[in-house]
């Protein structure tokens, strides 16, 4: 199944540093250059205090569990996930900015809000597409 | 007293559902039909209706009505922005602002919904809202997105997942009497509920809302033209519709303390605020459930029960007609009435008002109509048989 067409692409908007960092191996986040503020999702300007100088600063890949779920039903779009999987809002270190990503789910442990988790840079097969993506881990 | 209090009214309501799949028309047919018998049922000319309101994604648009209707003619013709059922209240409040603005006089209020013509609603609404951060997760339904909201309020915020389930049964008991219910005629078995496959956890098949093809239709007019019409008026009484600051991103950075909410909070500020109303006014609930778990939030977002007392007000026996303080989608709600989109619920909600629903709350004056919770842009409103 081809997602094309229905769904903003990658590295068409104010977010592409983001994806060009995970290409690159790292981590970038948008701060705003006048107020100090992290902005997610990204935008071309502070709502907060009007600055359009947006700083993309690179954090580590640690984080905490946010919420979870573990999905069970093939829902198009995830052929290349195997079931179940579990998917995470985690909160990153040193910043607060909440990420979308997945968490590796060998034993199905339930995971914990709060829990510490450290990120490698994987990809999610969408499609004929490869996204780069995050993958958490416990510990 | 705000300029939408009682000044219009629901006349007319038509309903076509089946099972999803199973339409004899296709879906601008199921909604004719659906719109002739509003008009009918308040004995008016479908020919001089003059506005039509949808929301989340109808594909029909009212221009492509009027021939089969015999439209007179279009002098609005507009939808509530956003892909979820968010909008469906603030449907009711668009109609009215063109009544009573003068901009066109006799509307309906719409929503069809029929998979052969237009597809699976589901991927419909999620079209709105998938990127590239969601499909990388394996996100791309509204199940998961509703399932991680669910259980940051079940674990971070101590809400008892048994809730779910106490509403759940509500609405198959109501659905089960209910003759226009697809769940009609059959009781929940418990067991199975609770055995049922996981979709995405906490939600299991049973917490999820189902599909089904149809349409419904409501003629609204002024509170003055309704009170000639064949039927008694439903007036709205107030309607609110938006999202506050911290809601709605997509990409899961709400407000912390807005994350595990529906969020109805400024909703339910507004609309308790222009009616001068409050929960304690309300006597029926008619009660948007995508989820189970975002009806409850929804519950909470307007008052009726807090973190801390919800199990004791989410209650099988609280929440059933005749005799819960709180009765909760009389009809059946979308999961056991069916679900075109959630448009039956704003059908109960006139029927229960008329003394016409299956499950009739004795002497129910005010409704409550609470849009579907967790989308991006929420809305809600109270309808009542009269003007307190």
């Amino acid at each position: 199944m081809d997602s094309g067409g229905l769904i903003m692409h990658v590295n068409d908007g104010a977010d592409a540093p983001y994806w060009n960092g995970l290409a690159e191996g790292r981590l970038l986040l948008p701060r705003c250059g006048g107020c100090g503020r992290w902005m997610w999702p990204a935008m071309n300007r502070c709502g907060a205090c009007g600055s359009e100088d947006v700083e993309w600063i690179q954090r580590e890949m640690r984080a905490t569990i946010f919420s979870w779920t573990r999905t069970w039903h093939r829902f198009g779009y995830t052929e290349s996930l195997d079931l179940p999987f579990v998917s995470i809002v985690a909160t990153v270190a040193d910043c607060g900015i909440r990420l979308l990503g997945r968490l590796d789910d060998p034993d199905q442990v339930d995971p914990v809000i709060g829990e510490g988790i450290a990120g490698r840079i994987g990809a999610t097969r969408v499609g004929t597409r490869d996204i780069p993506t995050i993958i958490w881990s416990r510990g | 007293m705000h300029p939408l209090y009682g000044t219009t009214a629901v006349a007319g309501i038509g309903m076509r559902q089946y099972r999803r799949g199973a339409s004899p028309l296709p879906e601008q047919g199921a909604l004719v039909e659906a719109i002739l018998t509003a008009c009918a049922d308040a004995g008016f000319d479908p020919a001089d209706v003059d506005g039509f309101v949808s929301y989340g994604d109808d594909k029909n648009e009212p221009v492509r009505l009027m021939p089969a209707l015999g439209t007179r003619e279009l002098k609005w013709s507009s939808v509530v922005w956003g892909g979820g059922g968010g909008g469906i209240a603030g449907a009711f409040g668009l109609a009215a602002a063109a009544i009573v603005s003068g901009q066109a006089s006799a509307v309906i209020v719409f929503r069809a919904l029929v998979e052969g013509s237009s597809g699976r609603l589901s991927a419909a609404v999620m079209a709105h809202h998938l990127n590239d951060h969601m499909l990388a997760a394996g996100i791309v339904a509204p199940a998961q997105v509703c399932a991680i909201r669910a259980n940051r309020m079940y674990e971070h915020h101590g809400v008892p997942r048994s809730v779910a389930e106490e509403l759940v049964r509500a609405s198959y008991y109501h659905g089960s009497r209910n003759p226009e219910a697809i769940a009609y005629g059959t009781d929940i078995d418990l067991d199975e509920m609770r055995d049922s496959r996981w979709i995405a956890e906490p939600f299991r098949l049973f917490d999820c809302s189902r599909e089904n093809d149809g349409a419904a239709a409501f003629l609204m007019v002024s509170a003055e033209r309704a009170r000639d019409l064949k039927k008694a008026p439903a007036y709205l009484l107030g309607c609110a519709n938006g999202a506050e600051r911290g809601w709605g991103d997509l990409l899961e950075n709400d407000d912390e303390a807005l994350y595990p909410t529906a969020g109805f909070r400024p909703i339910a500020r507004r609309l308790y605020a222009d009616t001068g109303l409050t929960p304690s006014d309300i006597d029926v609930i008619q009660l948007y459930e995508n989820f189970s778990a975002q009806g409850v939030a929804s519950l909470i977002d307007h008052g009726f029960c807090t973190y801390e007392n919800v199990a004791e007000v989410v209650r099988f026996e609280n929440l059933i007609a005749p005799t819960g303080k709180l009765p909760v989608n009389t009809g059946g709600g979308n999961f056991a009435q069916g679900f075109i989109h959630g448009i039956g619920t704003a059908y109960e909600a006139v029927k229960q008002l008329r003394g016409e629903s299956a499950n009739p709350v004795p002497d129910a004056k005010l409704c409550l109509l609470a849009g579907g919770p967790g989308a991006p842009t929420v809305s809600s409103a109270i309808f009542g048989n009269e003007i307190p």
